[in-house]
């Protein structure tokens, strides 16, 4: 063995301090944490929270909106955590990524259905469809910033998926965030938009993936 | 592994040792022409021990680190690492005593070791100051610039390889 190498490993194991369990799950939970507040900060300053939201509160439809965009946010970020690991296996997680927009669409079709013919374009496009998916966008990059810093003190070796993953991490949880402001009511207009605006987010990640997750 | 993560020091050497021997082979086979496969067994071990926490005790030890391996090689293979071929030992002479003290010889190398260090970052040159010339411990150097002992460690070898690359051997600077 060369010296200079048999010196590396002579000091590298010199000093080796414990490493508790769990510190990529809590390193992962910081990130987002503090990604989610800069959101939050954003969300309240930017558009604030709607108005009527102490009635809302009691409505399904707010809850719908909420448990589909976090349960996008938390299982992507189930499958970020994984990424962050050299040889990650994401198994049958994956496909659960796609079940809370499964179940969304579900519900839109039955809604639009039921509908009559002249009440469907209001319910696909609410008021506020164009402005929809970039508010997400907006609200979303600061969870993204957070899920960068933390994978990349992580050692992820998939950078496009891992990209991918958190960006779609900071879509949904961005969208759940978005949900206090946003005053739209119908399942179709979820399933569209709200989708749209995690899938931008989602499309960012990957493509930034591989220059901004490279570690050293 | 398992020691390792656990703060043992013994098995965790061996572990090393053993890893770079597999290193050794594994980029033997894979090392693109021009790169030093040397450097990515050294880039390899460091990763391993910086980034051990990414370890899950549920997995194969081997897949981890050939994942980690396999990484190092595409990242030099994207970069072309022109910067790797000169090893760092050369920058390590550098610092080899040239003279007795007081002379004109010392003088000069004193100088010329201020001109070379001045490229590298201010922490790094006074990492390097402390330890590889004033001799102080990693340990101490840790405590004196408040950083963790591995952090004293990686900035070290990264100053002395990139010195190797500007002031390396002949061949280097050629590409």
């Amino acid at each position: 063995m060369p010296a200079k190498t048999e010196a590396l490993i002579e000091s590298l194991s010199a000093q080796v301090p414990k490493v508790a369990p769990g510190a990529v799950a809590r390193r992962v939970a910081l990130g987002l944490s503090l990604g989610a507040l800069g959101s939050a900060a954003v969300m309240l300053a930017w558009l604030g929270p709607r108005p009527d939201l102490a009635e809302a509160l009691v409505t399904p439809m707010f809850w719908m909106k909420l448990a589909y965009a976090a349960a996008t946010g938390l299982i992507a970020a189930v499958l970020l955590a994984r990424l962050a690991r050299p040889a990650a296996r994401l198994g049958v997680a994956a496909a659960f990524l796609a079940a809370p927009f499964v179940l969304v669409s579900a519900m839109a079709m039955l809604r639009l259905a039921q509908a009559p013919p002249q009440a469907q374009h209001g319910l696909l496009m609410g008021h506020t469809s164009m402005v929809c998916p970039w508010r997400i966008l907006a609200i979303g990059l600061p969870v993204l910033a957070g899920a960068v810093w933390a994978v990349r003190g992580l050692a992820p070796t998939r950078l496009l998926t891992a990209g991918l993953a958190a960006g779609a991490c900071a879509g949904g949880l961005g969208a759940a965030i978005y949900a206090f402001a946003c005053d739209e009511t119908s399942a179709p207009f979820l399933a569209i938009w709200y989708t749209l605006g995690i899938a931008v987010l989602a499309a960012a990640g990957a493509l930034a993936g591989p220059r901004l997750l490279r570690w050293r | 592994m398992l020691a390792g993560l656990a703060g043992e020091a013994g098995p965790y050497r061996r572990l090393l040792d053993e890893l770079s021997g597999r290193l050794r082979a594994y980029y033997g086979r894979r090392c693109p022409p021009g790169v030093d496969a040397e450097d990515l067994v050294q880039e390899t071990l460091i990763a391993v021990h910086t980034r051990r926490a990414t370890y899950d005790p549920g997995q194969p030890f081997t897949a981890w680190a050939y994942a980690i391996a396999r990484y190092k090689l595409i990242d030099a293979l994207r970069r072309g690492r022109a910067h790797l071929r000169a090893p760092a030992e050369q920058a390590d002479a550098l610092f080899s005593p040239t003279g007795s003290p007081g002379t004109a010889q010392a003088a000069m190398a004193a100088r010329d070791l201020d001109r070379v260090m001045a490229a590298l970052p201010p922490r790094t040159q006074a990492l390097i100051r402390d330890v590889k010339i004033a001799g102080l411990s990693t340990r101490e150097a840790a405590a004196k610039h408040a950083m963790s002992e591995t952090a004293v460690k990686v900035a070290i070898h990264r100053g002395l390889k990139a010195l190797g690359q500007a002031h390396g051997g002949s061949d280097a600077g050629q590409d």
